[in-house]
């Protein structure tokens, strides 16, 4: 077993590597850039026009929902740039690719994912961090060193709820062969994260928070700067709760790795 | 025209093999629904028309746009993409097929399987779940023939962006920036009337509208009058036309940079 700190110098050269790699086809990195562009402000761009009529969003504005959004793209990088390869492995485990994870002395998640570091995703990340910041000056959101404090450890629990559901949704891969429909629903409702839950009704509610918990991502936790006294008590939990659904989800991975079978060749 | 027919059938067949992905497509549609009839519920909250709209409209707008955008989704591009970058392209080339009509009829056999799916559950989950009540007009009878027109306009755009495989390393940028502008200047996820007027304007004389707004109206507002439904068809008519002329020379400017390894 590796410690934590080979781990982490392990994975700097191998993205060393990877980056080295992916900087032939720049072009390709400029074009990924521009739709990453386009698909991470898809949401933004139709609450913009939505604005146009309404004052307000269930009681929320337009400059809040833009933080709300603003987390959101922050919150869902992480998955985009360090789990992408989450979506190779319908692919992997039918050609058999797989296999060759299970003969290294490494963490097999680690490994496996080590091998994308999606760079098209830090211009998503790039573009959040720019309207978290527009944004905030926008609303005159007071930064207290608490607060400064809680926007990593809120991020990064939100980031892990995503990460959570996505990966085990790819997790599919190892029981059913065509297993595209279901990580590609997941990734639909990763689009619903930055509405207001208050616009939904008791059941739908109740699964985003709970079940599908994707009000986590960035709509709960979001709340603790925009409007620190409303807030419900438990959603100062919600680092806890990505914490919880990432051991859930690397349970679900572990299971999978062991049910699958290969290719039978 | 017999062997494109052999083609579609094949598609079909193909799109009836993987029956299971259907599944979570339409569960995927039907939560898109529910999100969809929430948001807008609240967005109507104190008003019963926005921009001449009532929520009813609005909504039977909005999912059938979700709806027609699941069928749309063909993945042409990427397949065309693939078939250009591990050269099985150059198999069509020797064989008596017009490589843009064989991408056509595959693309097709994937709407219509989808189809098939996904009608019944959208129409029902619409009338028993959120009591929508369609209005009925002669529009209704044009809708199948308007979507077949969008469904071609879409295609050329996949078409267009698959053929850009030929010159770029990966479509992943241009096909989702495609997929994003097309969605939203359309009028797939919000009706071209919460536009702003002059944004509006322009938006009416581009061809996206002609994908989701031309037959998502059709529906909306299916007793206009006889000559604002037809000119609205008209409209569709001549951007196919202008659309296929200009994929035809696109290809034949593109297939000239093709360079197959190996013999």
């Amino acid at each position: 077993m590796l410690s934590l700190r080979e781990y982490a110098r392990l994975y700097l050269i191998i993205e060393a590597q990877y980056i080295k790699a992916r900087m032939q086809y720049r072009a390709d990195f400029i074009l990924s850039s521009i739709g990453m562009f386009f698909s991470s402000l898809a949401t933004l761009g139709i609450f913009w026009v939505l604005f146009d009529t309404i004052p307000n969003l269930a009681g929320w504005t337009f400059m809040e929902m833009v933080f709300i959004y603003a987390f959101y793209m922050i919150a869902i990088s992480p998955m985009q740039i360090l789990f992408d390869n989450t979506w190779r492995l319908r692919n992997d485990t039918r050609t058999g690719n797989f296999l060759k994870y299970y003969f290294r002395p490494l963490n097999m998640m680690f490994y496996y994912m080590s091998e994308v570091f999606d760079l098209k995703g830090l211009t998503q990340l790039l573009v959040g961090i720019i309207l978290l910041i527009y944004a905030s000056i926008q609303l005159g959101i007071g930064w207290t060193p608490l607060k400064l404090i809680l926007l990593p450890v809120t991020l990064f629990g939100a980031a892990l709820v995503l990460i959570s559901i996505i990966v085990a949704a790819g997790c599919a891969a190892f029981w059913i062969t065509n297993s595209f429909a279901v990580i590609n629903l997941a990734w639909k409702l990763r689009e619903f994260s930055p509405y207001p839950m208050s616009i939904f009704d008791g059941f739908f509610r109740f699964t985003f928070s709970f079940i599908l918990p994707i009000g986590f991502v960035a709509f709960y936790p979001s709340q603790m700067f925009l409007r620190p006294d409303q807030i419900a008590p438990w959603v100062y939990f919600s680092p806890l709760v990505g914490i919880f659904m990432f051991a859930l989800t690397y349970w679900v991975w572990t299971k999978g790795v062991n049910a699958y079978g290969g290719t039978g060749s | 025209m017999r062997k494109y027919l052999a083609i579609l059938r094949g598609a079909l067949m193909e799109g009836m093999a993987y029956r299971t992905g259907f599944f979570f497509i339409i569960l995927g549609n039907i939560i898109y629904l529910c999100v969809a009839y929430f948001l807008w519920h609240s967005i109507y909250a104190n008003t019963t028309t926005i921009h001449g709209l009532t929520f009813n409209e609005t909504f039977i707008y909005i999912s059938l746009g979700s709806t027609v955008f699941v069928l749309l989704k063909t993945y042409a591009d990427w397949q065309i993409a693939h078939e250009i970058e591990d050269g099985t392209i150059a198999i069509y080339l020797t064989k008596p097929v017009d490589y843009q009509f064989y991408a056509l009829f595959i693309s097709l056999g994937s709407v219509l399987t989808t189809m098939a799916a996904i009608t019944v559950p959208t129409l029902l989950m619409l009338t028993l779940v959120f009591h929508v009540t369609f209005s009925l007009g002669p529009g209704l009878l044009l809708f199948p023939v308007s979507l077949l027109l969008a469904f071609l306009i879409s295609f050329f755009f996949d078409y267009v962006t698959g053929l850009l495989a030929f010159y770029a390393e990966s479509i992943w940028g241009i096909s989702t920036t495609k997929e994003i502008l097309i969605s939203i200047l359309a009028g797939a996820l919000v009706p071209l009337q919460f536009f702003p007027q002059a944004i509006q304007k322009v938006l009416l004389v581009l061809p996206f509208q002609a994908i989701y707004y031309t037959p998502l109206m059709l529906v909306t507002r299916p007793n206009q009058d006889g000559s604002i439904l037809l000119s609205m068809l008209g409209i569709q008519v001549l951007w196919v036309v202008i659309l296929f002329v200009l994929t035809r020379l696109f290809y034949n400017q593109a297939i000239k940079v093709l360079r197959v390894a190996g013999g």
